[in-house]
């Protein structure tokens, strides 16, 4: 009973995930609607407004277009709803 | 901009132990899809949109769409989607943002699989759009996402200050070319006519537009490239001389295929791969509506999917009332 009150036990760590974006990008917006409605934390990067990110994200992902999203460190280039469940450990159901 | 949203869900028990019963599943979440949501539920039908990964369809990934009636000084594609989609959600409809990968229309309730989760509904429309067609031609697959792209709104960013190649000549060719001209230093459209398809209005834009140049009668016939596209060897239709175009992208827009490779074998379709359906867009099964670009080879317009969404939905529940 003690530990369902140590938060940490009731939700695990999630991983880190960072996706990169341009503003006028729709699988990348879907992409965050749906992270959002899965309750996942996310950092976005706005890759038209950093050009430095932009050019780690080429190097990285060999992509030359968005989304590309980084889920601890693992590449998925697209809103690639399977793989994204699959790393994160997320059920195929909302 | 309008940033997207989307409603908060519960998947309910039934639904897991798979006794959840749909009186409506939309596969697809574009113009005709969300337009049958809409409807459905006013209708007070328990529906599911099955969005993939796009919501809003094609108009998503368009910068401006100015031919939909209701906005006289345009709308962005994202904005509009976003709209179509609150406006189904507003009445009930659940949308869930996921890829069907196979149905069995076979037995009633028919049943739709996504990559983990199997649907049950009562009806089924069939609203899965059109996707871009590629061109077939050696280099293509090799580079797509490294210079070869099929979305300028996704992938125009990365070509500032560069050459690109627009292979198409039809509205949506020039309208994302024009796009494109944001970004890129020059936008070279190659057709393999000596005139455009587009509509007048895009025409005049983008022989005005000092960035664009034309090819004319020519076809690519490969892409080239180390690790990313260096250029395209391309052919003139009516000389036969081959040459090659330096550029950093290539954009294809050489029409749609219907997005209908799910429904082989149960659904009929014309020799194209478009569903068949009536104009109360029945298809071949009852119970199974047909909407949008999926089953319109001719016209591919906003206004006219979501006018066949209306009516696929409206069949819907007048079949439900029937089967009462």
């Amino acid at each position: 009973m003690a530990k369902d009150r140590n938060p940490r036990k009731k939700k695990p760590k999630q991983k880190r995930v960072i996706i990169f974006t341009t503003p006028t990008c729709s699988f990348c917006r879907a992409a965050k609607a749906y992270f959002r409605q899965r309750g996942i934390r996310f950092r976005e990067v706005d890759v038209s407004k950093d050009p430095a990110a932009a050019r780690d994200m080429v190097r990285r992902s060999k992509q030359q277009g968005v989304p590309v999203i980084d889920i601890g460190g693992k590449i998925v280039v697209g809103f690639d709803r399977p793989k994204i469940d699959k790393l994160l450990g997320l059920s195929p159901q909302g | 901009m309008l940033d997207f949203k989307l409603a908060p869900q519960e998947s309910d028990a039934h639904e897991k132990a798979g006794e959840r019963i749909y009186d409506l599943i939309v596969i697809g979440g574009g113009p005709a899809g969300l337009t049958a949501a809409i409807y459905a539920c006013r209708a007070r039908l328990d529906t599911l949109v099955l969005a993939g990964a796009l919501p809003g369809g094609q108009p998503a990934n368009t910068d401006m769409v100015e031919n939909y009636p209701g906005f006289p000084q345009g709308v962005t594609g994202a904005d509009l989607a976003q709209l179509f989609q609150d406006q189904a959600e507003r009445f009930g409809a659940r949308i869930e943002l996921d890829n069907v990968m196979s149905v069995d229309f076979s037995s009633r309730p028919f049943s739709v699989s996504t990559y983990g989760v199997t649907y049950k509904g009562r009806t089924v429309i069939v609203a899965t759009g059109a996707n871009p067609r590629r061109l077939g031609v050696p280099g293509e697959d090799k580079f797509y996402g490294r210079g070869v792209s099929a979305c300028a709104t996704c992938d125009g960013f990365f070509y500032q200050d560069r050459t690109v190649v627009v292979v198409g000549g039809g509205d949506s060719a020039i309208a994302e070319g024009l796009f494109l001209t944001k970004f890129a230093r020059e936008v070279i459209v190659i057709h393999r006519r000596d005139e455009l398809r587009a509509t007048k209005i895009f025409q005049e834009q983008a022989f005005a537009n000092p960035k664009m140049r034309f090819v004319w009668d020519t076809v690519v016939e490969e892409i080239l490239g180390d690790e990313t596209v260096t250029g395209v060897r391309v052919r003139n239709v009516k000389t036969g001389a081959e040459s090659v175009i330096e550029t950093d992208g290539v954009f294809i827009y050489v029409g749609m295929e219907p997005a209908t490779e799910i429904f082989a074998g149960q659904l009929e379709l014309n020799e194209q791969g478009y569903v068949i359906a009536d104009r109360r867009q029945r298809t071949n099964i009852p119970g199974v509506f047909a909407a949008g670009d999926v089953q319109d080879p001719y016209y591919r317009q906003i206004v006219i999917a979501a006018g066949t969404g209306a009516v696929a939905a409206m069949e819907v529940e007048k079949f439900l009332a029937e089967q009462e």
